[in-house]
């Protein structure tokens, strides 16, 4: 296939996927279980996400150790658990990874 | 449809709340501009794929394979895996978006970024479908226009981020952080251990199927400790 088909394909799935229950509307009816469990989406999702990107390598900070990364992650938890401020708690997270690599 | 007419204000909420969540996304894009123009395929092509997949972590894998000359199979594959997380999401807003018009539910499912996810999960059940409406909009356009100025930079200006400053860092703050505001409730916590846990055992498994398989884990577990603590209560 050429780029452009396989990009193309690639965007059908994507959007195909975001749309697949939205676009099914009112009518579709889920048992109640189900229901219940799309509560937990967005926890399981976004902590499955963020773990293999802190642990998992230098994919995302190429630091070459996992204690670094850890700490910025707990700083900034921290600070998102007692103000629930997003940027404050990005910026904490970053200033404690440059002060550790600073000193390190 | 006169129910549903422009809401300014809650469009410009939208915009403004999505900026506090958006922005990690900027030194991302940038990579992705960059990674466009080392891999080979062609930087308009590449460029256009940008928007019309707009899912970061499954764009780059693109790139990486198309780049390695992998098969398209394997190609698509892994955009089904990595993005399939898509699915649960727009599971988890189909209830939110009762009652809202025809049009929106095939154009703004678009835009379903992680954040744009976030953001609309987060609102209260109580606001006007109107204004949710709007704002969710709001929030889409506003974080499309992050993402595309931040892939052209990328690609456009190269590698002009010093990599000592490690900004790509931003994106695992950020989730940690919207995991964090996402629990509401001890079950919760449950499918946030469970689902960040799997994930973690699960990185090798083939074509980034592991992300898919650990949010079903944390989901169920999530599921059966509300259920167990009511059964209990």
């Amino acid at each position: 296939m050429s780029p452009w088909a396989t990009i193309f394909a690639a965007g059908a799935i994507t959007y195909l996927t975001r749309a697949s229950f939205i676009a099914a509307g009112d009518r579709l009816r889920l048992p109640p279980v189900v229901e219940r469990s799309l509560h937990y989406v967005a926890p399981a999702s976004f902590a499955a996400i963020a773990l293999p990107a802190t642990l998992g390598g230098d994919r995302f900070a190429n630091v070459g150790d996992d204690w670094p990364r850890i700490a910025a992650v707990c700083v900034a938890s921290a600070v998102i658990v007692r103000w629930r401020n997003v940027p404050a708690s990005l910026l904490a997270g970053m200033v404690t990874l440059w002060v550790i690599l600073a000193v390190n | 449809m006169s129910g549903f007419s422009f809401d300014r204000r809650a469009f410009v909420a939208g915009s403004r709340d999505i900026i506090a969540i958006g922005f990690p996304g900027i030194p991302f894009g940038m990579v992705i501009g960059v990674v466009i123009a080392e891999s080979g395929i062609g930087s308009f092509v590449g460029w256009v794929g940008s928007w019309v997949i707009l899912a970061g972590a499954a764009n780059l894998a693109l790139l990486e394979l198309m780049a390695e000359q992998a098969s398209t199979a394997v190609v698509l594959l892994t955009v089904v895996f990595i993005n399939a997380r898509h699915a649960m999401y727009s599971a988890a807003l189909r209830p939110r978006f009762a009652g809202f018009p025809r049009w929106f539910r095939f154009i703004g499912p678009y835009f379903l970024i992680d954040q744009v996810f976030a953001l609309a999960a987060s609102r209260p059940d109580e606001i006007a479908a109107r204004e949710r409406l709007w704002h969710y909009f709001g929030s889409a356009v506003t974080l499309w226009t992050l993402w595309v100025a931040s892939v052209t930079a990328g690609l456009l200006l190269g590698d002009v981020i010093d990599p000592d400053w490690q900004l790509t860092f931003a994106v695992p703050l950020l989730f940690s952080g919207l995991m964090l505001l996402s629990i509401t409730n001890r079950p919760g916590i449950t499918a946030a251990m469970v689902g960040g846990g799997v994930a973690l055992l699960t990185t090798d498994v083939p074509h980034g199927s592991g992300v898919i398989i650990a949010i079903l884990a944390g989901v169920s577990a999530g599921t059966i400790a509300e259920t167990r603590s009511e059964v209990a209560a």
